[in-house]
C-alpha cells in the first residue's frame, strides 16, 4: 500500500522542510518514500506542490489524479489548485490562510468593488470533494509555538494525527533537532505538538 | 540532506536527486568541478558549492555552460577526474565544444551530467537532447531514479577512462526533481595531487585530416562500447506475458511499473539504462517473439524509431503503439493516467477508473479560482526598475519595441497584463539574444529599441551583442539589471559577485567603457523616482545609450541579512491618512502588499475628504525595500513625518531562517 501526501500552498512557505523531516523519518523506520518537488521558480510568490508517497514498494514520483489520501494545503487558494490529486472523501489540511496573488490586486485596482476570494468559497469548493476537511490557523498555533515561521511544522503535526498516517509523531520530534537550526528546534517541536492536538 | 551527502558512517540516506549525483561524483574521487547553474540541475552546483570546502575538490562557477564543460575537459586531459552538469540548453551553447571532445577524447574520467525539462517548467524550449549524444558519438546513460543516477553516475567515470571518451548522464525534471532513500558507498577520497598534462599520453586537437582520422577512431569507438553496453546491468527484461512488450527508460519506468500493478498484468518489458550507443542485439532479441511493442518514452520518438529500424530485420510484421501510431504525444511530460489509458485499451482490460472524467469534474471546481502566477519577490531591485521605466515610457508603448531575455526579469513576459505598458511578450529567445534581437529589430524597424539583460546573463553570452551595438553604433536602448548574482537559478554567483580573495570581482561598466561605451549611466534602482529621467534621455536620443540599473537581488541580500545578524524593517500603510489612490499598486504590484476589503475615509487638513479602500502591507512577507513609500505620491521619504501614508513599521522582523 502507498499513501499519498499531496503538500501545496505558495513558495516561501516551507514545503520542503515539511517532505525533508518526512523523507528521514522514513528512512530511519525503514519505509520507502518518493517524491517530486518544483523548484526554481518556487521563491517567487508563485504556487508550488511537493507530491509525497510512502510506503513498502513506491514506484512513482508522481501521484495519479484522485488518489492522494491527504490534500495538506498550506494556503487555501492553492488548496483548490491542485483538488484534482485528492480521493474523494481523502482528508484535506487546511491553513486558514490566503495569500492575494498579485494578479487579484491588479483586478482590484482596476476596480475595487470587487473582492479578493473568500476562504468561504474555497470551503464550499473543497466540501464537494470531501468533507473531511480540517482547517487550522497555523499561524495563530505558530504564534503560540514561538515562531511564526513554524506554521509548516504546525500542518505537520496535524498530518501526524490523521488515521492511517504511516508515521508516528514520536518519529518525527526525533528528527526536527537534526534538520532545523538550534536555536529554532523548541518551537519547531511545540509547532508540531499544537498541530497534533488541534485535530 | 547536506550532512548526508557527506556522511562518512550512513549506509543509506534520504537524498534529493541532484544531492545523490553529488555523492557519486565524490565517492568516484572527483577532483574538479565546473558549472553554471540552470534548473533543473542548479542544486548540483548548490552542493557542491557548499561541501567543496570539506573535500579536496577544486571548483568553479563558470561565465557559462561552454566554459564549464571545457573547464571540465581540460581538467580530465590534464589528468583529473571532473564532472560538469547543466540544462539542455546549456548543452546547446556548449555544443560546439561537445562535438570536438567526441573526436579528441580525454583522459581521466569525465561526465557531463544535463537535463532535459518536458513540459518547459523552467526552459524556453523543450528538447530532446539525447539527439546529441548519437550525434556527436559519446555514450548516454538514463537513470529512472535518484537511487540508478547515483549508480550511473559512478559507472559513468569508469567507461570514461575505459573509452577515453567523456560520458552523458541524461536527466529530466521529473529524475532531478526527486527525492529517496539512496544507498551510501564509501567515500574513499584521494588527497589532490598535481598531474601532468605532458605525461599523458594523448593530444588533443582536431582539424581537417586529423579530424578525419577521429571520425573513423570514433565509429570504431561507438562500436566498442555498443558491445560493452549489450551485458550492461542498466538494461534489463522483466519476463512476462502475454507476448505484447514494453519498452521504457528514464522516469517513464516508474509509471509503467505501477501502470502494470494497477491493471494487474505481469507484460514482458525492456528497461533500458544505456540509450546511446543503444544495445542492439539486445533489443532485437527481446521483440524477436512478440506481437507487439510499446513504447514509452517521453519527448521525441527516439527509442521509437530505432527500434522500427531493428524491427525490420528482425520481426517485420510486430506492432509497435508509441507516438507515430498516435497514442503517445510527442508533447510534454508524461504520468500515470496517460499510460494507464494507452495500456487499458493495448491490453483489452476493463477498469472503472476514469482519470479523464475526474479531471474534467475537479477543475470545474476551480473556476472561481484567481491566477497565481510567479512575480519578483517583495524586495526585488527589478520590480523598482521597472516601476521607473513604465513612467518613462508613459503613454509610449506602441513607440517602443521591448527585447526580454533570460533571468528573473523573463518573469515579465508571464505577468504580460501587469507590465502591458513594457510589451514585455515582445521578444524572447535565450540567454544574450536580447542584444543581437535589438540590434536586428533596430535595423529594421521605426520603433525604439530596449533591451534588457541580467548581469550573469552579460557574462554568459552577453559581451559579443554588447561589442557588436558598439562598434555598430546600433540604435538600442540596454538596460544591465545587475543585481549582483545569477538570482533566478538560487542566487548562485558570477563574476561580478563579491565573493572575496582570490576570486576578483568583474565590474560590468569596467567592461563596457572598455568597450567604448564612454557615456554609462549607473542607476541605484530602490531610488526609483530618480531613475525615470535617465531612462527618459535615453529614450529621447539616437545611437546606444547604457544604462545599469543596479541593486542586489532580494533573497541575496536577506540571505546575507541572516548571517549578519541583521533583521527586516518592514514597512505600513497608515490608513487614517491614506488617500487610497492605488498608487503604490499600480505599475508597482509587490506581493507583500495588497487592497483592504473594507472601506474607509480621511479628511484631510483642507477638508477634503478621501474615501476608499486603503493599501496593506503585510509586515511578514515586506523585505523593507521602501520603494512604496518611495512613489507614495503623499510620503516624503526623504523627511519622514507623521503625515506620512506609508512608513516604517515599529519593529523589525527575523530573516527567514531558510533562506
Amino acid at each position: 500500500m502507498t499513501y499519498n501526501i499531496m503538500t501545496c500552498g505558495v513558495g516561501g512557505q516551507g514545503l520542503m522542510l515539511v517532505s525533508n523531516i518526512l523523507g528521514q523519518a522514513c528512512a530511519e523506520q525503514g519505509l520507502e518514500i518518493r517524491t517530486a518537488e518544483v523548484h526554481g521558480l518556487a521563491q517567487r510568490s508563485g504556487s508550488i506542490y511537493t507530491h509525497i508517497r510512502i510506503g513498502d514498494k513506491v514506484y512513482s514520483p508522481l501521484i495519479p489524479y484522485g488518489e492522494a489520501d491527504v490534500l495538506l494545503g498550506m494556503e487555501a487558494i492553492e488548496a483548490l489548485r491542485y483538488i484534482e490529486f485528492l480521493k474523494p472523501d481523502g482528508n484535506i489540511i487546511l491553513n486558514n490562510y490566503l495569500w492575494y496573488p498579485v494578479q487579484s490586486t491588479f483586478e482590484r485596482v482596476k476596480n475595487p468593488e470587487i473582492s479578493y476570494i473568500s476562504i468561504e468559497k474555497i470551503l464550499e469548493q473543497l466540501e464537494k470533494v470531501s468533507k473531511n476537511i480540517h482547517m487550522i490557523d497555523a499561524l495563530d498555533l505558530a504564534h503560540q509555538a514561538g515562531n511564526p515561521l513554524t506554521s509548516n511544522v504546525v500542518l505537520l503535526g496535524a498530518l501526524t494525527n490523521i488515521d492511517g498516517f504511516p508515521l508516528k509523531i514520536e518519529q518525527l520530534k526525533e528528527i526536527i533537532p537534526r534538520i532545523v537550526p538550534e536555536k529554532a528546534i523548541d518551537a519547531n517541536l511545540k509547532a508540531l505538538l499544537l498541530g497534533f492536538e488541534s485535530k | 540532506m547536506i550532512q548526508d551527502v557527506i556522511s562518512e558512517d550512513k549506509s543509506k540516506a534520504f537524498l534529493f536527486c541532484n544531492e545523490a549525483i553529488v555523492r557519486a561524483a565524490l565517492e568516484s574521487d572527483v577532483k574538479v568541478v565546473a558549472f553554471y547553474p540552470g534548473s533543473p540541475v542548479s542544486e548540483i552546483l548548490d552542493t557542491f558549492y557548499r561541501i567543496s570546502n570539506n573535500f579536496d575538490i577544486k571548483m568553479e562557477v563558470a561565465t557559462n555552460e561552454k566554459v564549464a564543460l571545457e573547464i571540465v575537459a581540460g581538467a580530465s586531459m590534464g589528468g583529473q577526474r571532473s564532472l560538469t552538469a547543466m540544462k539542455s540548453v546549456g548543452l546547446n551553447v556548449a555544443s560546439d565544444t561537445f562535438f570536438s571532445l567526441g573526436y579528441t577524447g580525454i583522459n581521466k574520467g569525465c561526465v557531463l551530467v544535463f537535463a532535459d525539462d518536458p513540459f518547459c517548467h523552467s526552459s524556453q524550449s523543450e528538447e530532446d537532447g539525447r539527439f546529441f549524444a548519437s550525434n556527436a558519438y559519446i555514450p548516454m546513460l538514463e537513470p529512472s531514479d535518484p537511487v540508478e543516477a547515483k549508480e550511473m553516475v559512478k559507472h559513468a567515470f569508469e567507461i570514461s577512462e575505459k573509452f577515453k571518451t567523456i560520458v552523458l548522464i541524461r536527466t529530466t525534471t521529473r529524475i532531478n526533481h526527486q527525492s529517496t532513500i539512496v544507498p551510501l558507498d564509501p567515500l574513499n577520497r584521494t588527497v589532490f595531487e598535481s598531474t601532468s598534462f605532458r605525461e599523458g599520453e594523448k593530444k588533443y586537437s582536431t582539424v581537417g585530416s586529423k579530424a578525419r582520422e577521429y571520425k573513423l577512431m570514433m565509429l570504431q569507438r561507438r562500436d566498442k562500447i555498443k558491445d560493452e553496453f549489450e551485458k550492461s546491468q542498466f538494461n534489463f527484461v522483466i519476463e512476462g506475458y502475454p507476448n505484447f512488450g514494453i519498452i521504457t527508460s528514464g522516469v517513464s519506468y516508474n509509471y509503467v511499473l505501477e501502470v502494470c500493478d494497477k491493471l494487474d498484468i505481469r507484460p514482458p518489458i525492456l528497461k533500458l539504462g544505456t540509450t546511446y550507443p543503444l544495445p542492439e542485439n539486445l533489443i532485437s532479441n527481446f521483440i524477436k517473439k512478440l506481437k507487439g511493442v510499446i513504447i514509452v518514452e517521453e519527448l521525441s520518438p527516439y527509442l521509437e524509431l530505432n527500434v522500427k529500424a531493428l524491427a525490420k530485420d528482425t520481426n517485420p510484421d510486430i506492432i509497435i503503439i508509441g507516438k507515430e501510431s498516435g497514442h503517445f504525444s510527442e508533447a510534454f511530460e508524461y504520468n500515470i493516467p496517460i499510460i494507464f489509458n494507452v495500456f487499458r485499451e493495448i491490453y483489452n482490460i476493463k477498469s472503472d477508473t476514469d482519470y479523464r472524467t475526474l479531471l474534467e469534474n475537479r477543475n470545474k471546481l476551480k473556476s472561481i479560482l484567481p491566477i497565481r502566477i510567479p512575480v519578483f519577490c517583495p524586495g526585488c531591485p527589478h520590480r523598482a526598475t521597472f516601476w521607473a521605466l513604465n513612467r518613462a515610457i508613459g503613454g509610449k508603448s506602441n513607440e517602443i519595441a521591448f527585447m526580454n531575455d533570460i533571468g528573473c526579469y523573463s518573469m515579465l513576459l508571464l505577468n504580460n497584463d501587469i507590465y502591458s505598458k513594457l510589451n514585455p511578450d515582445d521578444l524572447l529567445l535565450s540567454m544574450g539574444a536580447t542584444l543581437g534581437t535589438g540590434s536586428g529589430v533596430s535595423l529594421a524597424s521605426k520603433e525604439k529599441v530596449i533591451s534588457v539583460i541580467g548581469d550573469s546573463t552579460f557574462f554568459h553570452a552577453g559581451l559579443p551583442g554588447m561589442v557588436n551595438i558598439c562598434h555598430n553604433n546600433e540604435d538600442v536602448i540596454v538596460i544591465v539589471l545587475d543585481n549582483s548574482v545569477t538570482a533566478m537559478t538560487g542566487q548562485q554567483t558570477n563574476p561580478g559577485t563579491p565573493v572575496g580573495d582570490p576570486k576578483k570581482k568583474i565590474h560590468i561598466e569596467n567592461i563596457l567603457k572598455g568597450i567604448g561605451f564612454e557615456d554609462l549611466t549607473i542607476n541605484d534602482c530602490f531610488d526609483a523616482r530618480n531613475c525615470i529621467p535617465s531612462f527618459k534621455k535615453a529614450l529621447g536620443e539616437k545611437g546606444p545609450s547604457v544604462i545599469i540599473s543596479r541593486g542586489p537581488c532580494a533573497l541575496w541580500n536577506d540571505r546575507n541579512k541572516r548571517r549578519r545578524g541583521e533583521k527586516i524593517q518592514p514597512y505600513y500603510v497608515d490608513r487614517d491618512v491614506c488617500r487610497k489612490c492605488h498608487t503604490c499598486m499600480r505599475d508597482f504590484y509587490c506581493p507583500a502588499i495588497s487592497m483592504e476589503e473594507t472601506m474607509t475615509e480621511f479628511t484631510d487638513e483642507n477638508d477634503k475628504t478621501w474615501k476608499g479602500f486603503s493599501s496593506h502591507v503585510s509586515p511578514e512577507l515586506c523585505d523593507g525595500c521602501g520603494v512604496c513609500s518611495i512613489i507614495c505620491p503623499y510620503t516624503n521619504h526623504e523627511e519622514r513625518s507623521a503625515k506620512d501614508v506609508i512608513k516604517p513599521y515599529k519593529t523589525p522582523r527575523e530573516v527567514r531562517h531558510d533562506l
